[in-house]
């Protein structure tokens, strides 16, 4: 790999721009995205409800449960608009280190999934009469981190199936059983906050999630290049 | 073969294979800087393989090559900094604009400047605003080539550059093949059309069943 | 310079060679051997009576399966590195032992589990780490079933083989913070600083030993018959590469 650049960073942020720009223009799918995970949030509190501190109780979780089917959906749809027209192998053809297409694509999954679940998080506090008010700042770390690392597996699965059989069932096979820790630190670590206003309680799980995110940056990167060889 | 220059594309007991299929066999070519070729053959003979061999996309399943003097695998990024590909498709993005797709491509090619001209160069410049998701494919193959113009490059791979053009597209990638002859630069373009793209080519080769021939040039095209 | 030079050197031998034989012999003979220890030699636990018993194989099998995991992402790391072949077949040998002994974890986990706690599963934070490297390892073989081309499939696999390796630090901590609600509190609670007899250490390192010895015989024994394979494969892939052609110079 050659070393890294300015131009490599500004190219970065041009694969991330086009990502964002392709996904705002296909507003279809956006909206689609956005309403299955209220929907998922929505039959969760059915299924759970109507006692209200069991919907309490579950506000946290329902709510990861929601970013994670959102975020599998998109990070699979991003691929979807580099296969149609070839424009992967065009991708693949820049003189740039492959590493950057990976970031670039990881920037705009984790922008997307930030922007939802800025979304779902007062949502969720409406339907589960859960609170995000208190201590904002440190839930909003929490959903940072968990988002993150999340996007993180997410866009380097996507890339991984991009050409094979069955792309769209495979990718949460392969997906879930590594995100575990994340989802479960994440929906530990905000419940902290929402149910029993403690941030300090949660400290543990935020810091294992920063240490996922930290490893799987640098193990990603690395052997991406592997993964788009053909 | 010795040559003092470096040769634009050295491929040494080359082969590629989809699963257990070789789709190029065992391919040793030499070419010199300048040369214009066509690969002509019928479906899947393994044209565009080696042209997407040539353009790293692909890795050899055996023996290797070279462009410009960089190892196809080893250098692989070496090699892109020196070849554009013109794929069938167009290889843009439908739901960006065709200035769009042109000021992403100058980004990644690291080029600044205005792309417009280029649009203008290939007939797109009304169009220019428009999404490629409406684009006819002759429209697509047309900002293919300004994207192949702008990138510069030394070695240019065009897969079926006549195909889905109306003639004035044709005569598009006929000045675009003089402009790579004039400007030194080396062609393999894959191609159905002969009596067409005959006159621009130094050399026609035949790709039969994952193997290379060198056929005759008619004479009266010879030379141009 | 070719990338993937046809390995020849050591052609391995058609039949199993005797060496390998007396090792298979080998490790089922310590097999028995600690089963025996394990069933009429050990003392019975404190705590948990013979039960403990079922102790001696499923530890010995859990290690091994951790130990498999590691070593194909070792040699799926060699693969990327090198591009080597063979290194892709001891890969999947550990790859497939890792999976049945994941498995044999499993089992053993329940079966240990049923008496004791009354459920055939808990969230003992090991058994979850098991249950999820499990499915990662099922999720390593869809992919290689999907690829056709063997050095993608290789390189593939290998990314696969690393990231999942990646995750088994992360997953532990988690499953082991799961049962518990505050991470910190949990550390000490697994059973590790239980001091064992020393006569139970003893009868745990033969099962462990039996246990790594059987895997190593059926490691061994997958490497050669999937080096077997690869020669096959490599000379029938010779062949359809078609001989050299003409130089064409232009």
């Amino acid at each position: 790999m050659s070393k890294a650049g300015v131009g490599d960073v500004a190219a970065v942020v041009e694969v991330a721009r086009k990502d964002l720009l392709l996904e705002l223009r296909s507003k279809e799918v956006v909206v689609a995205t956005l309403f299955f995970s209220g929907m998922v949030l929505v039959i969760l509190a059915f299924a759970l409800g109507p006692d209200e501190t069991a919907l309490r109780n579950a506000a946290a979780g329902t709510l990861w449960t929601a970013l994670a089917f959102a975020g599998v959906t998109s990070a699979s749809q991003s691929y979807q608009s580099e296969l149609d027209e070839g424009a992967l192998e065009q991708l693949l053809l820049y003189p740039l280190p492959r590493a950057t297409l990976f970031l670039g694509k990881l920037v705009a999954n984790w922008l997307f999934m930030l922007v939802l679940s800025a979304l779902l998080l007062p949502l969720s506090a409406a339907v589960f009469g859960a609170s995000i008010a208190q201590h904002l700042p440190w839930l909003l770390l929490t959903v940072a981190l968990g988002t993150f690392g999340f996007s993180l597996i997410a866009t380097f699965y996507a890339a991984l199936t991009a050409n094979l059989r069955a792309r769209e069932s495979l990718l949460p096979v392969l997906i879930f059983p590594i995100i575990v820790p994340v989802i479960l630190a994440s929906v530990r670590a905000s419940s902290e906050v929402m149910l029993l206003g403690n941030p300090a309680e949660s400290r543990g799980w935020v810091q294992l999630l920063a240490g996922f995110d930290l490893v799987y940056l640098v193990v990603c990167t690395t052997i991406f290049p592997f993964v788009v060889e053909e | 073969m010795m040559t003092p220059i470096t040769p634009a594309v050295e491929l040494t007991g080359l082969a590629r294979r989809y699963g257990a299929a070789y789709v190029l066999k065992n391919i040793n070519l030499t070419v010199t800087p300048g040369r214009t070729l066509i690969l002509r053959g019928g479906n899947g003979a393994g044209k565009t393989t080696l042209l997407r061999v040539l353009s790293t996309r692909l890795r050899p399943s055996r023996g290797s090559g070279r462009v410009l003097g960089f190892d196809l695998v080893r250098e692989a990024h070496r090699v892109r900094e020196h070849v554009a590909y013109l794929s069938v498709f167009g290889g843009a993005y439908g739901g960006l604009t065709a200035r769009e797709n042109l000021a992403l491509a100058a980004k990644l090619y690291g080029k600044r400047g205005h792309t417009d001209g280029f649009l203008e160069h290939v007939g797109l410049h009304d169009a220019r605003d428009k999404l490629v998701r409406t684009f006819s494919s002759g429209m697509k193959k047309r900002l293919g080539v300004a994207r192949l113009l702008l990138a510069d490059a030394d070695l240019w791979l065009l897969d079926e550059p006549y195909a889905a053009l109306d003639e004035s597209g044709r005569e598009l990638i006929d000045s675009l093949l003089v402009t790579a002859k004039d400007t030194g630069k080396t062609v393999l373009m894959a191609s159905h059309e002969l009596e067409r793209s005959a006159r621009f080519a130094d050399r026609i080769l035949d790709v039969r069943g994952g193997t290379l021939v060198v056929a005759p040039v008619p004479r009266e095209v010879s030379r141009v | 310079m070719t990338y993937r030079t046809p390995k020849a050197s050591s052609q391995p031998a058609l039949r199993q060679p005797l060496w390998l034989r007396l090792l298979g012999l080998a490790a089922l003979a310590l097999l028995g051997v600690g089963v025996t220890l394990a069933l009429f030699v050990s003392p019975a636990d404190v705590n948990q009576g013979n039960l403990i018993r079922i102790m001696y194989a499923h530890v010995s099998v859990a290690w091994i399966s951790f130990l498999a995991v590691f070593l194909t992402a070792v040699f799926g790391c060699l693969f990327l590195w090198q591009g080597r072949r063979v290194h892709d077949v001891w890969a999947v040998a550990n790859a497939e032992l890792a999976l049945v002994f994941a498995a044999l974890t499993l089992v053993g986990g329940m079966t240990y589990s049923r008496p004791t706690l009354n459920t055939w599963w808990t969230w003992d934070a090991k058994l979850t780490l098991t249950a999820l490297m499990f499915a990662l390892l099922v999720g390593y073989f869809i992919v290689r079933g999907l690829i056709d081309d063997p050095e993608r499939r290789g390189r593939v696999s290998a990314v696969v083989s690393i990231i999942v390796l990646a995750s088994l630090p992360f997953n532990y901590l988690a499953a082991e913070w799961f049962r518990t609600l505050h991470p910190a509190k949990s550390l000490a609670l697994d059973g590790s600083g239980v001091t064992m007899d020393s006569s139970m250490v003893q009868v745990l390192l033969v099962n462990v030993a039996a246990a790594a010895l059987l895997y190593l015989y059926f490691m061994l024994e997958r490497v050669r018959l999937g080096r077997l394979e690869a020669n096959l494969d490599e000379a029938q892939d010779t062949r359809s590469a078609g001989a050299p052609q003409e130089v064409i110079h232009v």
